[in-house]
């Protein structure tokens, strides 16, 4: 006869941590000692979005960035609060937002994230916390336009009254360029299409930067339908939203921000500080030709546009002024 | 208001492209989303569920009714639109019509706008298909189109497409010498709240107010319109100058909305009504020694409910359905001696004393009108080579008046219809197209064919070759009328004469009268070579049409229709030939628009040789009496720093009736847009370059410069 040993469910929880634990310690210290006794060979830990498609493609552009005395490895949530000093390249705001609570003292690089998440961090922990910015400038973006419809000179802009202040800097710097926004604000949902109808009274093109409330799988149909009804383009916000039906958006390559990030990392490991969060070096462009030709729009090819951009970044004085 | 800078180089082949083909975009790259970066956003799989999506229904296209291109469609067509419109201070519909080649606008009576395509219009023009969004706008009694009692605000015109040129091969009778569609702007892009005022010269005041919303499944927008003029200022009477009666004060209201039921049905409803004032003058207007003024009242109605659905990306179809009801009130006190009454009574008749006074009575002509429309339309794409739309049609006109048909009537119309385009090759394309139809008015089954190729080089430039028929069947009341009045509020001593029916068909002279007699119907046979062309130049989009036509109509119905004279027949054979020019000149910030008219007109009379000479002669007269050998419009929309728009426009007639129009209109307005509201403010001056009256020495302006203020907020 056979007795059953019963485990309560509380105690076997705590075994099951307890052992997640002790291996999550081992393997820390089995990766430290690594580094310890060969001394050339360090540990980037790679926080990953959860699109495993998308975690994947950018570890290969990532690996192909380093050397072999670096090496990534995926971590896990919970192995996160014993990593010490090793830097975590975070994918996504999410992944970003997860190290950050999970361990406020190691060095974090964000990528896929934009500035107006991580610039706060980074300016409170200078450092620690860096970031290869996903969003394009919107000074890029409005020249992306710009290049498109070269006889463009007022810019259509959306924002709620908590983002307006975001397009504060790009209003003050378009006249540079020969061109002038106008920022309408949306009050709430309700708002959204009645403020769209006037600004596109308004605008030559409507700039859609990254601001998801106002452009969000919900209404970017809506808004789209109701701009090529009355003649104007959308440019911008993203590679994404091109695809969906916007006329363009420039965009920076993976394989760029995988050589940005590696720059920041390879700086962590002599410098021992992240260098501050930055934006890609070069561009490139998105196209909806389709929607193009629909609208009668002659479209130059898109590397033409994206070296037109920045053309007319240089000669006002460059990326700095994104 | 400022004009359309945003995109230079977009013409009017996108706006016949765009719906769909955008549709066609932002469905079939959304898949694509999968791909490369866009991995990373949060809202892609959100974004793959807009495949296939049939994001705008397409509408009805004027030509053909099959989404064309310039280069395609079989034939030309003018597009004015609502933003040209108002940027140029086009102050109410039928002067939009100055801007379209071979188009005149006039007045009859006691201020009644008229326009014309290519003459041929008595008084009224009765040859053109009107539609408002599809819905038929012409009148059933006289086929005319009553420009002041139109629905439509100038603040909710998307578009007018005019069809220049025979297209009864898709709208069937009536669409005879053109055609117009009025299309509103969608409810979707007018969400917000709206206010206009304008106030001018000679008592010129329009109010609007719109508000409505707008989300992925709903979208609406009411809207009401005020509309009042004095009319012109004076009129001559004996070579005095005396006040004309010729205002009009209408109020409009629509609604109109957008439900969709998913991502390939939706509903379109749209109701309206307007209630107004048509001000006639008892001397101009007025009949039998009218005492008061014979003004009209108007309360007019419609219903249109439109279902919209796809099957697929290349099939769509639509059921639309309407009814609409317009009720006139005309009444009038008249004045005729008593020697003179007892000349229309019947020999035999007890004559009235002659000794106590004329006899005094209340007269009408109070009519209702009603139309039901069913209207089902197929298009099938089969590819980018090979487009087939058709469809069946059926109306019903219903007209009820005491005075005009001594009760009512009704005449019904159905239909079949269909067009092909087929470009076997990238530079040659095919259209064939007809309308097969039976209507009760005369009793008859009539084919109107059109056959089109277009030769299309370098994707810019195309020649048209145009073969069409059309036919027109005459209107209710030439083919059966029966005209009488009937007097009330008869005053002593006249009493007996209460409800008594004079008839019209008796008093008639018999030797000429023509009333009761079947009329055949009118046919034009037209030739058009066109052609359509655009040069993108490096800052600018140079748009070119020309049209040379040859028309030739036969049995038209011509001759004088009135209750002294009636001699209206299938009597006059035309010939008509000419070229028309519209261009424009588009780069950032600037419009320039040229149109051009030339017409020459041979006409004969091929009716009855017994009716005397003079009214022979007269019968041929009325047909050119809106024809103008040269008619053109010169237009520049420019806009300025701070904010500002200028336009200038000269149009210029000549001639009609021994008279030139010629005028040059200059606006200035000044749209502020706020981050949370916009605002216009603009003032218009119109300069009439020729003193003398236009078309009628009864249209008298005092002052050759008129001025109107406008000032508009949205929200």
């Amino acid at each position: 006869m056979h007795k059953r040993i019963s485990i309560p469910e509380t105690a076997s929880c705590r075994l099951r941590s307890a052992l997640r634990i002790l291996l999550t310690v081992c393997t820390i210290l089995f990766a430290s000692n690594t580094i310890a006794s060969d001394g050339s060979v360090r540990t980037v830990y790679i926080a990953g979005s959860g699109n495993t498609g998308l975690d994947q493609h950018l570890t290969q552009l990532l690996k192909a960035q380093f050397d072999e005395h670096i090496v990534l490895l995926p971590v896990s949530d919970d192995r996160l609060p014993a990593i010490q000093d090793a830097p975590v390249i975070a994918i996504g705001p999410s992944a970003f937002t997860r190290v950050w609570q999970a361990n406020r003292k190691i060095p974090i690089l964000a990528m896929l994230v934009e500035k107006d998440l991580v610039q706060s961090y980074a300016e409170r922990s200078p450092g620690q916390i860096s970031a290869v910015l996903y969003d394009v400038p919107l000074l890029r973006q409005a020249l992306t336009g710009k290049s498109i419809l070269p006889q463009a000179t007022k810019i259509a802009l959306m924002a709620t009254s908590s983002s307006a202040k975001l397009y504060d800097p790009l209003i003050e710097q378009l006249p540079d360029y020969g061109l002038e926004a106008r920022l309408f604000l949306v009050d709430g949902n309700d708002d959204l299409i009645p403020t769209l109808v006037r600004a596109l009274g308004y605008g030559d093109f409507l700039l859609a930067a990254s601001d998801d409330l106002i452009y969000n799988p919900r209404t970017i149909k809506h808004i789209l339908l109701t701009s090529y009804r009355r003649n104007r383009i959308v440019i911008g916000p993203s590679q994404a939203y091109v695809k969906a039906g916007s006329l363009a958006s420039s965009y920076a390559p993976f394989p760029v921000m995988a050589n940005l990030a590696a720059r920041f990392i390879n700086t962590y490991f002599s410098d021992g500080k992240l260098p501050a969060p930055s934006y890609p070096e070069s561009y490139k462009v998105e196209v909806n030709k389709q929607v193009a030709r629909s609208l009668n729009i002659p479209l130059p090819d898109r590397d033409e546009i994206a070296e037109t951009v920045n053309v007319r970044l240089g000669d006002h004085g460059g990326a700095e002024h994104e | 208001m400022r004009v359309s800078t945003g995109i230079t180089r977009a013409s009017s082949r996108a706006d016949y492209l765009r719906p769909l083909t955008i549709a066609v975009a932002l469905a079939s790259l959304a898949p694509t989303l999968t791909y490369g970066q866009s991995e990373s956003t949060d809202f892609s799989s959100e974004l793959l569920s807009l495949d296939g999506e049939q994001f705008e229904m397409p509408e009805v296209l004027t030509t053909t009714r099959l989404r064309q291109s310039k280069l395609r469609v079989p034939g030309t067509t003018t597009i004015l639109t609502g933003d040209m419109l108002r940027n140029l201070g086009v102050m109410n519909l039928v002067e939009a019509s100055r801007l379209v080649p071979g188009m005149v606008v006039g007045h009859y009576g006691s201020t009644n706008p008229v326009t014309s395509y290519h003459g041929t219009s008595q008084y009224e023009q009765r040859r053109l298909q009107v539609q408002i969004d599809g819905r038929t706008a012409y009148r059933i009694s006289l086929s005319d189109v009553e420009w002041l009692a139109m629905p439509v605000a100038m603040e909710n015109i998307e578009r007018i497409e005019i069809s220049r040129g025979p297209n009864s091969a898709a709208y069937g009778i009536n669409a005879f010498l053109g055609s117009i569609n009025i299309i509103t702007r969608s409810p979707q892009d007018t969400a917000g709240a709206e206010a206009y005022a304008a106030a001018g010269s000679r008592g010129h005041l329009r109010t609007f107010t719109s508000v409505g919303t707008s989300d992925a499944d709903k979208s609406w927008r009411l809207s009401y319109e005020k509309r009042k003029s004095n009319g012109f200022d004076s009129q001559i009477d004996g070579g005095e100058e005396i006040p004309f009666h010729d205002g009009h004060d209408v109020n409009n209201f629509n609604f109109d909305s957008i439900f969709r039921v998913d991502n390939r049905h939706s509903f379109d409803i749209r109701a309206g009504v307007l209630d107004g004032v048509n001000e006639e003058d008892r001397e101009k207007s007025g009949k039998f020694g009218a005492t008061t003024d014979p003004d009209i009242f108007m309360r007019d109605y419609y219903l249109q409910v439109r279902f919209d659905g796809s099957t697929s990306d290349s099939h769509f179809y639509y059921l639309q359905a309407s009814y609409q009801k317009q009720k006139r009130r005309q009444s009038w006190t008249a004045e005729i001696s008593a020697e003179d009454i007892n000349a229309l009574l019947p020999a035999g008749n007890t004559p009235f004393p002659t000794d106590q006074g004329p006899f005094i009575a209340d007269f009408n002509e109070d009519a209702e009108e009603a139309r039901q429309e069913f209207e089902l339309q197929d298009t099938l794409i089969f590819n980018e080579n090979l487009k087939l739309v058709s469809g069946l049609g059926y109306r019903k006109d219903t007209y009820v008046s005491e005075t005009f048909f001594n009760g009512r009537g009704d005449n019904y119309q159905s239909r079949l219809f269909a067009n092909v385009e087929y470009s076997p090759l990238r530079w040659v394309t095919f259209n064939l197209g007809g309308n097969w139809e039976r209507t009760t008015t005369t009793r008859e089954t009539y084919f109107s064919p059109r056959a089109a190729t277009n030769f299309i080089f370098n994707d810019n430039h195309a020649l048209r070759f145009v073969f069409s028929r059309a036919v027109r069947t005459p209107d209710a009341f030439e083919q059966d009328p029966d005209w009488s009045y009937l007097p009330s509020n008869v005053q002593a001593p006249f009493e007996a004469l209460e409800g008594y029916r004079f008839v019209i068909g008796d008093l008639l002279d018999p030797t000429t009268s023509t009333y009761g007699q079947n009329l055949e119907e009118e046919w034009i046979t037209s030739r058009e070579i066109s052609y359509f062309g655009q040069f993108h130049m490096d800052r600018a989009l140079l748009s070119v049409e020309v049209r040379y036509f040859n028309d030739y109509m036969h049995d038209m119905i011509s001759g004088v229709l009135n209750e002294e004279e009636w001699y209206i027949d299938n009597n006059v054979n035309l010939e008509q030939e000419g070229v028309e020019l519209e261009t424009s000149l588009e780069f950032s910030g600037t419009q320039f628009r040229v149109s051009y008219g030339y017409l020459e007109q041979d006409a004969w009379y091929i009716g009855d040789p017994s009716l005397p000479a003079r009214e022979q002669s007269r019968a041929v007269d009325l047909l050119g009496r809106l024809s103008a050998r040269n008619s053109g419009s010169v237009a520049w929309i420019q806009d300025w720093p701070l904010e500002l728009t200028s336009s200038a426009a000269y149009y210029w007639t000549n001639e009609v009736r021994d008279t030139r129009f010629e005028r040059a209109d200059f606006r200035l307005a000044r749209r502020v847009d706020m981050s949370d509201y916009s605002y216009v403010l603009a003032l218009t001056i119109q300069h009439y370059l020729n003193p003398k009256p236009w078309m009628s020495p009864d249209n008298r302006i005092d002052d050759q410069n008129q001025m109107f203020v406008e000032a508009g907020v949205r929200f």
